[in-house]
């Protein structure tokens, strides 16, 4: 069966790369090339499908992550990551009715169909599929499954509180999959004193948690060892019910060529740090609060770009940190700075401290077998990107130390653009740890490398 | 992070041209320095605003080619001085969607951000070295985006015709000769239209290795402008076509336009896709 799978969506692959290959032979019937009175060598097509399909665009992509450490754990002992992947995208802005068109209306749908050789299922997530309005000159609204980002970090979040895919990051998928879409109405407002962005997200999603257990082997709190598919912890996510609702709000203005941001937040967490039934391993999503700030700017006479973000997480189930089975609030700061250098090379470094609060109340109420823990954990990123063979080579490797955690996980990633469509990516995932029980630590046997090859259209 | 390294490069592109124009100038009279400011001002600041789709083509020895196609929108607060920029990425594939946001200040680093649709991620972008290559072509951030009047001393050579252009020769030498890979420039300016004809760059030994030539000009609503230009690389025989497909002045661009929104939100009216 699985070679048969294989084999259509082989076919479909090449069906739909063909098609849109014959699509885009002729270029866009755009109005503007007729702007400016430049005589146009090009042919203006009026078809209407044209039209359509001209705004089709998409990658397959094949790829195989062999680990090289092994830990018989995980479902899949050889590798991490074995899929092929096709995705389409397409953009629609209608013209008519009247009205609707008046408030430029945007309609996106970009989907993805995957082969995943080491789950052995065929899947088809959508990620992302929403209208986009403008009702008012000064106001867009959103509204569907869409990604959304904010906040200064580079691979880490304090005030962006929207899920995450750890699972992708860790086995070597493109960056685009670290981001997981939420169903969400985003409503924004635009002024030059202030600009607001509101998020309402009625139907809570996760993070897509390593603590599945069955691509990944994690630190399994119940079993107090590294555990991989043995690992039976039950999650029990929010209800679907309008009090569960999330909110998310970002306000931000420039001073001057500083960007400042402020942002509020109620809902949950996004992975299960609250423990319901020790006998059970039924784990839960606590609901929190994330208030915060965040600058980004010029950094002043040594160039680059400089950054700082702050964040109270407000554990609201355990306000006071007595309770053992549910994260404590904290306070989060994140310090970081990038600049670039002669011959294309380009540096980057953070520094983030977490600070637990109730710290007391945690050593007084933890119990032989919870997780150690510190009440300053330290982070520490490095980044740095050199471009080869006029930049179609991209050499980088990116970093996360902490010296609190004594854990490391390095990420070394070589992208070559062969030509305008095929991309070969080949990289690793490196994990080090003194203990099984720190962030990066726990992931130390899932090493692997993984090579991916694309081609865009 | 393939797209940081692509946009960054484009991240560059306008950011030297407006940089301190009139003070430069001032420090840096003569002939050749005047022929070289109207030559800027030309090239970069023509009309109040403009709205612009560029075709790019990067051919290597073998005939392999690699194409850019991209909007852009210019908009000038002061003729010389500050200037607003968004781009945004048709092509290649690989980098659809993406667009840029450049705030050019006289007298201080721009502002530069880049927005990547994939992961709805706005970026702020720091640009210190002009001279790599832009987006893997012949051309370097300077070369696109003019370089700055006061970076070199200016001395008019003489009069020449060059094909059908009578041009002022002007030869362009770096005052601090470490910073970059030529020894000087020497170029010819139409005396007409102030618009470069050709631009010969010479290494350190005094060889000529790099060419530019402007291969097509138009008069678009009156506006003398460059809608086709080349860089040749004459070691590697590697060269790069940049070709202006269509172009509209003064189409009433406003500063309140470049903000944030327009990264994350690309203007219909302005941006056909």
């Amino acid at each position: 069966m699985g070679l048969v799978r294989r084999l259509i969506l082989i076919a479909f692959i090449l069906a739909a790369g063909s098609t849109s290959k014959i699509l885009f032979a002729e270029p866009a019937s755009l109005d503007s090339w007729k702007i400016g009175n430049i005589p146009q060598d090009e042919k203006i097509s009026t078809d209407p499908w044209a039209k359509i399909f001209d705004s089709v665009h998409g990658f397959i992509e094949a790829a195989y992550g062999p680990k090289f450490s092994g830990d018989k754990l995980t479902q899949k002992n050889d590798y991490n990551l074995l899929e092929q992947r096709l995705q389409l995208k397409v953009a629609y802005r209608p013209q008519k009715p009247a009205w609707l068109a008046s408030w430029n209306p945007e309609f996106f749908y970009k989907g993805d169909l995957l082969t995943d050789e080491y789950k052995e299922t065929v899947r088809y997530q959508i990620r992302e599929a929403y209208g986009l309005v403008s009702p008012l000159s000064w106001m867009d609204v959103k509204l569907g499954r869409q990604i959304l980002t904010w906040g200064t970090g580079d691979y880490l979040f304090i005030n962006d509180v929207f899920p995450k895919d750890y699972e992708s990051f860790f086995i070597g998928r493109d960056d685009e999959y670290l981001k997981a879409p939420s169903d969400a109405g985003k409503f924004s407002v635009f002024s030059r004193l202030v600009s607001m962005d509101v998020v309402v997200i009625p139907s809570f999603t996760p993070d897509v948690s390593i603590s599945r257990g069955d691509r990944l082997s994690f630190y399994d709190i119940f079993l107090g060892r590294i555990a991989g598919k043995e690992s039976s912890l039950i999650f029990t996510e929010p209800a679907f019910q309008p009090k569960n609702t999330e909110i998310a709000t970002r306000l931000y203005r420039n001073f001057g060529e500083y960007e400042t941001d402020l942002y509020a937040f109620k809902g949950f967490f996004n992975q299960p740090r609250g423990i319901k039934n020790e006998s059970t391993q039924d784990v839960f999503y606590p609901k929190r609060a994330v208030f915060g700030a965040s600058i980004r700017g010029p950094a002043p006479s040594v160039g680059g770009i400089a950054s700082g973000e702050v964040g109270y997480s407000d554990s609201l189930q355990d306000r006071s940190g007595k309770n053992r089975l549910i994260e404590n609030s904290a306070m989060e700061y994140l310090l970081g700075y990038e600049r670039d250098f002669q011959k294309d090379w380009r540096m980057g470094m953070q520094y983030l401290v977490e600070q637990m609060l109730n710290f007391d109340e945690f050593k007084a109420n933890s119990q032989p077998g919870d997780i150690p823990r510190d009440e300053f954990r330290q982070l520490l990123t490095f980044r740095i990107t050199k471009l080869f063979w006029r930049q179609t080579l991209e050499a980088s490797l990116f970093t996360f130390y902490s010296p609190t955690d004594s854990d490391a996980y390095l990420r070394p990633r070589f992208t070559w653009q062969a030509s305008d469509h095929w991309k070969l990516t080949a990289g690793g995932n490196i994990f080090f740890g003194k203990y099984d029980w720190t962030e990066f630590g726990q992931l130390k046997d899932n090493d692997n490398l993984y090579l991916r090859v694309r081609y865009t259209f | 992070m393939k797209y940081l390294g692509f946009g960054l490069v484009f991240a560059s592109l306008l950011s030297v041209s407006g940089m301190e124009l009139g003070s430069a100038y001032a420090a840096n009279s003569g002939e050749g320095s005047t022929v070289m400011k109207e030559m800027l001002l030309a090239y970069y600041y023509p009309q109040k605003d403009a709205q612009s789709d560029v075709f790019m083509r990067i051919v290597n020895r073998q005939g392999q080619s690699r194409e850019r196609r991209l909007a852009m929108l210019r908009l000038d607060k002061t003729d010389g001085g500050e200037q607003f920029y968004y781009i945004y990425f048709h092509e290649p594939a690989d980098v659809q969607g993406m667009s840029f946001l450049v705030l050019k200040h006289p007298g201080r680093d721009d502002d530069r951000w880049l927005y990547i649709p994939s992961i709805d991620l706005v970026k702020r972008i720091a640009t210190s070295d002009k001279r790599t290559s832009f987006a893997g072509s012949d051309f370097t951030y300077e070369d696109v985006s003019g370089r700055d009047l006061d970076e070199d001393e200016h001395e008019l050579l003489g009069e020449e015709a060059l094909g059908e252009y009578s041009t002022f020769l002007v030869k362009s030498t770096p005052k601090r000769s470490g910073d970059v890979e030529f020894s000087y420039r020497k170029l010819w300016i139409d005396k007409t239209t102030h618009l470069p004809v050709k631009v010969e760059h010479y290494d350190l030994k005094g060889t000529l290795y790099k060419v530019y030539e402007t291969r097509q000009v138009q008069s678009i609503e009156g506006t003398p402008t460059i809608t086709k230009a080349a860089m040749k690389d004459i070691g590697s025989g590697h060269e790069t076509e940049i070709t202006i497909k269509a172009i509209t002045y003064d189409v009433g661009l406003t500063p309140d336009l470049f903000q944030e929104r327009l990264l994350r939100r690309a203007p219909s009216q302005w941006i056909r896709r």
